[in-house]
């Protein structure tokens, strides 16, 4: 507070509550991610053989069945097989990389991305 | 020595026939009652009080509530505050009928993949209608990565649909494979337990720690499934 000009008006309450809000969001969002590390210790194994085994059978069901609706050969099903094996890559990537327990469309570089926003958000209004 | 997957078997209590659709009244059925009755009476009996400073039920029971609202808060942000009912209904559905499983002689409902599959395709499908109508047909950017190169894409986006559409299997297999297994797991030790007679206190030592094991995964898959359930909401509400 005292780093403020004379000319700038006091802090309101809203600003406060709203500064108050984005630290304990902060804070929640870091007890999260170390509970999740923890977590993710135990059934790691069993969580990517199921991300990598699931993906690669829903990519065949797919080829498979475009194939039979669609007549053409065993081709779509080659080609979806490897394309859901990609898929599970992904998803194993995607659930073991500092995303946690997320297989969602989030890249590792992006939380740290959002909370560097959040930072220049409170910079511009405190500043 | 009985096999040790006969605890899944399904048995009809009450047949019943519509339209040639078998809807009977299995245990199955008897413990997704036994389960819903279970919560409704633990948050009835919880909250019945009122009290300021609560009691052991009460305590429970707001422990419950705030740790899902925490979850939803944390994961999905304000947003998700109108999806908390659902998420905490599933949370706690999950919760009781893996728990209820773990006493001897009932049936666990989440062993068998049609109802965990039956879950995770209402999440599925819920999340995506969720996401078309916040979003509408920017919605379907989802599937391009952002600073991709576009000429990647007749490659990444078969492969991120693949992935979006593995989400409710996956979903649905965790929470089933790893109830089944722990409870074929616990069946076979309790096999050895009685065929190995004086010797058998070794595998009822493992078996208690097998227990254990078990109520923590019981635990942990719900919790698992429902903050899987809160990324999946938020990932519809904020897209990239």
């Amino acid at each position: 507070m005292t780093e403020r000009g004379p000319d700038e008006k006091e802090p309101s309450l809203s600003d406060l509550r709203d500064r108050i809000a984005r630290i304990r969001e902060r804070e929640a969002a870091e007890a999260n991610r170390q509970g999740r590390a923890n977590f993710s210790g135990g059934g790691v194994v069993l969580r990517v053989g199921i991300e990598m085994a699931g993906t690669l059978a829903v990519g065949v069901a797919i080829g498979w069945g475009l194939d039979r609706w669609l007549g053409t050969g065993p081709w779509l099903l080659v080609v979806f097989l490897f394309l859901g094996g990609a898929a599970g890559v992904l998803n194993v990537y995607r659930a073991v990389s500092n995303i946690g327990l997320a297989p969602g469309y989030r890249f590792p570089g992006a939380d740290d991305k959002k909370s560097g926003d959040g930072e220049g958000d409170q910079k511009d209004k405190s500043g | 020595m009985a096999s040790p997957l006969q605890q899944f078997e399904i048995k009809t209590i009450a047949a019943a026939n519509v339209g040639g659709v078998n809807v009977s009244f299995t245990n199955s059925a008897l413990f997704m009652v036994i389960a819903i009755t279970a919560i409704t009476a633990f948050l009835l009996l919880g909250v019945r009080k009122r009290a300021l400073v609560p009691g052991r039920l009460q305590s429970m029971a707001e422990l419950m509530y705030e740790f899902v609202a925490g979850l939803v808060r944390d994961n999905v942000g304000s947003a998700g505050r109108a999806y908390f009912p659902f998420i905490f209904t599933l949370f706690m559905f999950i919760l009781f009928c893996n728990t209820i499983g773990l006493i001897p002689y009932t049936f666990t409902v989440t062993s068998h993949i049609i109802v965990t599959f039956a879950l995770a395709i209402v999440v599925f499908i819920g999340v995506t209608i969720v996401g078309i109508a916040k979003h509408g047909m920017k919605w379907f950017s989802y599937f391009f990565p952002p600073g991709a190169p576009i000429y990647m894409a007749p490659l990444l986006v078969p492969i991120e649909i693949l992935s979006y559409l593995a989400r409710p299997v996956t979903l649905a297999l965790r929470l089933f494979a790893n109830m089944m297994a722990g409870h074929t797991m616990l069946k076979v030790f309790a096999g050895f337990v009685i065929a190995l007679g004086v010797a058998g206190v070794a595998p009822l030592a493992i078996l208690i720690a097998l227990y254990m094991l078990e109520l923590i995964v019981a635990v942990l898959q719900a919790f698992v499934f429902a903050i899987l359930t809160c990324l999946y909401l938020h990932d519809a509400l904020h897209l990239h």
